[in-house]
């Protein structure tokens, strides 16, 4: 292993990188060790750490009812995605159904700003029942997010050697046989990652949230945070505490399943 | 076109099971397709007719569609400066955001993409500000930028740069580059991301040919590497400035608009207008004008794209 001069140099510029990158969430962890006092002091590292803060978010609001809540929305919402998007994406793709339209259609739907069907969804919501409900929130990322899981599964689909199913259809097997034994378990990686991300997206979503939800039972974390800024004034460092406790449990996903994130990001991009 | 090649109908009458197998196909296909129907016509077709309406008729939160008043609201909208300065502050702001962060993801990815090994554990790493809640991307920007306990204020005294703490968010000009650099944050490492992976689609004979040629690092980046991404980074950027189109959680957190209505994006007036006022009426007529607004900007931007995706085909 020879250090030549390119070597530092790669360094030198990845190390400001880092330092971004990852700053925010180091300041926001320091601070949630922070007594009142320490936070104003504007330091990096905490000069004489505590542990209060951590109780006092959770106590401060119902943060582990928030949290509760944004993990069964967001796993609940990611799963109707899939089953909603895999059998149509295949249709649409191996099937010939609906032509290449409905796949440009559905892609471009997503253009759209969420704010922009805000007020119809509220009335939709609102007459049937739905408004501030967690079933609401599952039915509404489970169809918002279908563009997106649509336009991750399209390469795994795409890449996938056509003779298989052929065989599978000369043999009499129907399309939900092949689509089950055959097509799932080929493209396991890409139905993960594309599970994950809308999962992600369900569970960091706030527009909707916020404006369909107002009652602590069915609110979900980002609008309880937001709350946390407004009437319930709290101090910072319980402010980053909870915050932290939100953020978890999309970093333990993205830490232990980042390959299948990474791959499904990196091939959604790809033709 | 890929359409499953089932077995030819060995007789041609209507009855026969192979005639019946496609047909019920069909049925199958267009059932597991209705779940994309469904959800264009709640999340697109529906809002549209909706919001037509809305913006044609007077109405409250409680009782929309009283009473037919005609493009009164749109024309109460067009007249509105506060309206259309938010207009021209979201698109500069998608431009904006959406330009500096394919450059900068873009590098960074081609920096990465130099590091063999340790090129994947950091573009693992940098998942992580994606991953992020927007939401709670606001808090730890917010506690940065304080003035009382930030950290970005702490080290300015520290070094004497300033005498008193600054507020940031309080200021109409930095408040939109602390919105912008929590943009960044987040939404650069999507950009790698994707760079990354079509940067590594390019063959590596491709670059070695070009060595033995002699061209020059810079020649070869320009004539070579840059032509066979120019595709994937036209999609990227428009993604992106899709993307940057929709910010919202960012404005709630850091500035709620302000100061005063300085960072008041088009939608987050539409939010304040529909939410807290209860205008649904000219919020629809907003929601209008915005979506058109947008169609016609991202307009030029899609043809680039389909015109080098056609190139590269």
């Amino acid at each position: 292993m020879k250090i030549n001069r390119s070597d530092i140099l790669l360094v030198a510029a990845t190390a400001p990188i880092f330092i971004f990158f990852t700053l925010p969430i180091a300041y926001l962890i320091s601070v949630s060790f922070k007594t009142k006092d320490d936070v104003l002091s504007g330091h990096f590292l905490p000069t004489s750490p505590t542990l209060d803060n951590w109780p006092a978010a959770f106590e401060a609001a119902c943060l582990s009812g928030f949290i509760a809540n944004s993990v069964a929305v967001s796993l609940l919402a990611g799963a109707l995605t899939l089953l909603l998007t895999l059998p149509a994406a295949y249709a649409v793709l191996r099937l010939g159904i609906g032509g290449k339209w409905l796949g440009d259609l559905t892609l471009s739907s997503y253009m759209a700003p969420p704010i922009v069907a805000l007020i119809p969804l509220f009335y939709l919501l609102k007459a049937t029942g739905l408004l501030n409900t967690h079933a609401g929130l599952v039915m509404l990322y489970g169809f918002a997010n279908i563009p997106v899981a649509f336009w991750l599964l399209t390469p795994f689909l795409r890449r996938m050697p056509l003779e298989i199913e052929q065989a599978a259809a000369v043999d009499g097997a129907g399309p939900f046989r092949i689509l089950v034994h055959i097509v799932v378990p080929i493209i396991v990686p890409g139905i993960v990652a594309t599970l994950i991300i809308v999962s992600v997206l369900a569970y960091n979503e706030f527009l909707f949230a916020s404006a369909f939800t107002f009652s602590d039972e069915t609110r979900t974390l980002p609008v309880g945070i937001s709350l946390f800024q407004g009437d319930r004034l709290v101090n910072f460092g319980q402010m980053a505490a909870a915050s932290l406790a939100g953020i978890a449990p999309v970093y333990l996903v993205a830490l232990f399943l980042q390959r299948y994130l990474v791959a499904g990001l990196a091939h959604g991009g790809l033709k | 076109m890929t359409a499953i090649d089932f077995p030819p109908a060995r007789r041609r009458a209507a009855s026969t099971t192979a005639d019946h197998g496609i047909s019920a196909h069909r049925v199958i296909g267009w059932l597991w397709i209705s779940p994309i129907l469904l959800g264009l016509a709640s999340t697109l077709v529906y809002p549209t007719l909706f919001l037509v309406a809305l913006a044609l008729s007077k109405s409250t939160l409680g009782k929309p569609f009283r009473s037919f008043v005609g493009l009164r609201h749109v024309r109460d909208v067009l007249q509105d400066p506060l309206f259309v300065t938010s207009l021209t502050k979201s698109i500069a702001y998608a431009f904006i955001t959406a330009s500096t962060q394919l450059a900068i993801g873009f590098l960074i990815a081609l920096l990465f993409s130099q590091l063999l090994k340790a090129g994947r554990f950091l573009v693992s790493l940098i998942l992580l500000p994606l991953m992020t809640p927007p939401v709670m991307v606001g808090v730890a920007w917010k506690l940065i930028l304080a003035p009382a306990g930030g950290l970005l204020n702490g080290v300015l005294l520290n070094l004497g740069i300033v005498d008193a703490p600054v507020s940031f968010l309080g200021d109409p000009v930095f408040a939109w580059f602390a919105i912008a650099v929590a943009d960044v944050w987040q939404w650069t490492p999507f950009v790698v991301i994707l760079s990354f992976a079509a940067l590594s689609t390019i063959p590596e004979g491709v670059h070695e040919a070009s060595i033995i040629d002699g061209a020059s690092p810079l020649q070869r980046f320009w004539h070579i590497t840059l032509p066979l991404v120019a595709a994937p980074l036209s999609s990227i950027y428009l993604l992106k400035l899709i993307l940057s189109f929709k910010v919202f959680d960012l404005v709630y957190v850091l500035t709620f608009g302000g100061p005063g209505f300085a960072t008041t994006t088009t939608g987050f007036s539409i939010y304040r207008r529909a939410l807290e006022q209860f205008d649904v009426a000219r919020a629809a007529a907003e929601t209008l004008i915005y979506s058109l607004v947008i169609g016609a900007v991202l307009w030029p931007v899609i043809r680039i794209h389909q015109h080098l995706e056609r190139k590269d085909a």
